[in-house]
């Protein structure tokens, strides 16, 4: 591993792997790939489709590294949302309707969310934790349930009771404030 | 959709938690709103905070990547993308089709015929109450903007759009039949010899948005809803950039 990528900015290896530097792809895939593979897991609750996933989010980055506009925001969170989207592509296209009814009366019955859950295999960082915790368990329940359960908003609705206006937000208000404490605590992207 | 209506969606669009139908309209939607964007962007940042990045990527699924990466062809074109001119600090390496290579495959395949930038513009009589129309004519009538046709194999079928300077593809797509339930149009850009989705355009669209990076080549299929990543069906209506 040349020296001079380990301490390249993000920006800096996108701009390698669009002139074909494999190095640079794999120095991204170190930095990124083990959350790119929680979040999947977390999604799909399938470590082999998740592997799957997580190579064909690389691969993508390889294939069309422009996708990614760094005035937008950062690598991570680009290759999170494209992680995200594909795996709740893939939980949608899956499921049987009654597999996926299942599924979510069993997330019902867990609504407040637990995070010392068993099926994650990663560290949650202390400070992510408190900013969950720290949201109003309305905000936490519906964001919880469509990020990590790959629900739509009506679907959360469903599951919570609740009126589709507020479950949208619910969403949008939690994200807010999930973002503001955050900053406040210094949580930030390594560049 | 109201632009009130559309703010209340964004939270859920950037976890991925609204309606294929949501989806396209909020895409179409985003393409020429930057504060819409701007927030989007900003609950994308929030949601990857609670990412957890404890896990090391695993070395097995890594083997796989490199397996697959491709080595540059010894006669691939470079050319300069138009992003380049307007921001020369970045530099992209970028593929493209020559626009005369993809119409010469097209004429094989389909029989289709590129457009001329000389054609006059349509009657949009219907569509004059859809909100996409000013921003669609405005595309068609700028000098600087590549006037896209797609037709059917048996010509029966002709859709308009265009590209604008900045990337942005504008097509009227309403002269498709209606699909049936459970069917949705999707549209694709040609990239090599690989067809990349650039959306899902619902049962029956009318005018539509979407970002035409460098492709030239473009082709509508018809697919089982919600969409697929690679498809394995013919064209509706395929065509080029002129």
């Amino acid at each position: 591993m040349s020296p001079d990528l380990t301490n390249a900015s993000d920006s800096a290896l996108v701009v390698a792997i669009g002139r074909w530097r494999q190095d640079a792809l794999a120095e991204a895939y170190r930095r990124h790939g083990g959350a790119v593979l929680a979040l999947a897991s977390r999604v799909l609750g399938n470590r082999s489709q998740a592997e799957e996933i997580l190579q064909e989010i690389f691969l993508r980055l390889w294939d069309k590294p422009d996708r990614f506009d760094p005035e937008r925001g950062s690598l991570r969170s680009f290759l999170l949302a494209d992680c995200h989207g594909r795996a709740v592509d893939a939980v949608r296209s899956d499921s049987s309707r009654r597999a996926r009814e299942d599924r979510q009366n069993a997330e019902r019955a867990e609504a407040s969310y637990d995070l010392e859950r068993e099926v994650w295999d990663a560290v949650v960082a202390d400070r992510v934790k408190e900013a969950l915790d720290g949201l109003p368990a309305a905000e936490r329940d519906a964001i919880t349930l469509a990020y990590f359960g790959g629900n739509t908003y009506r679907e959360v609705a469903a599951m919570l009771g609740e009126p589709e206006g507020t479950v949208k937000t619910r969403i949008r208000s939690g994200l807010r404030r999930l973002r503001a404490d955050l900053s406040e605590a210094g949580v930030g992207e390594p560049s | 959709m109201k632009h009130s209506q559309l703010e209340d969606l964004l939270g859920a669009y950037a976890l991925d938690a609204v309606d294929d139908e949501e989806r396209v309209e909020i895409e179409a939607h985003l393409a020429i709103c930057p504060r819409c964007r701007a927030e989007v962007q900003a609950h994308r940042e929030a949601a990857s905070l609670l990412a957890f990045g404890g896990t090391n990527a695993p070395e097995g699924v890594w083997t796989r990547i490199a397996a697959s990466l491709e080595e540059p062809p010894p006669d691939l074109r470079l050319i300069a993308a138009r992003d380049d001119r307007r921001n020369p600090a970045r530099y992209w390496r970028r593929l493209a089709l020559t626009v005369g290579a993809a119409a010469a495959v097209l004429v094989a395949v389909l029989g289709v015929q590129v457009a001329s930038q000389d054609r006059r513009l349509e009657e949009l009589q219907t569509a004059l109450q859809d909100p996409l129309v000013p921003a669609f004519q405005a595309a068609l009538e700028n000098p600087d903007s590549e006037v896209i046709e797609m037709t059917s194999a048996d010509g029966a079928v002709r859709l308009r759009g265009a590209v604008t300077d900045d990337g942005v593809g504008y097509l009227r797509a309403s002269a498709l039949p209606a699909l049936e339930d459970g069917r949705v149009y999707q549209l694709w850009g040609g990239a090599g010899d690989r067809l990349i989705s650039l959306g899902v355009l619902g049962p029956d669209p009318r005018i539509v948005t979407f970002r035409a990076h460098d492709y030239s080549l473009f082709a509508i299929t018809n697919e089982e809803a919600p969409g697929v990543v690679v498809t394995a069906n013919p064209p509706v209506v395929a065509g080029t950039t002129a």
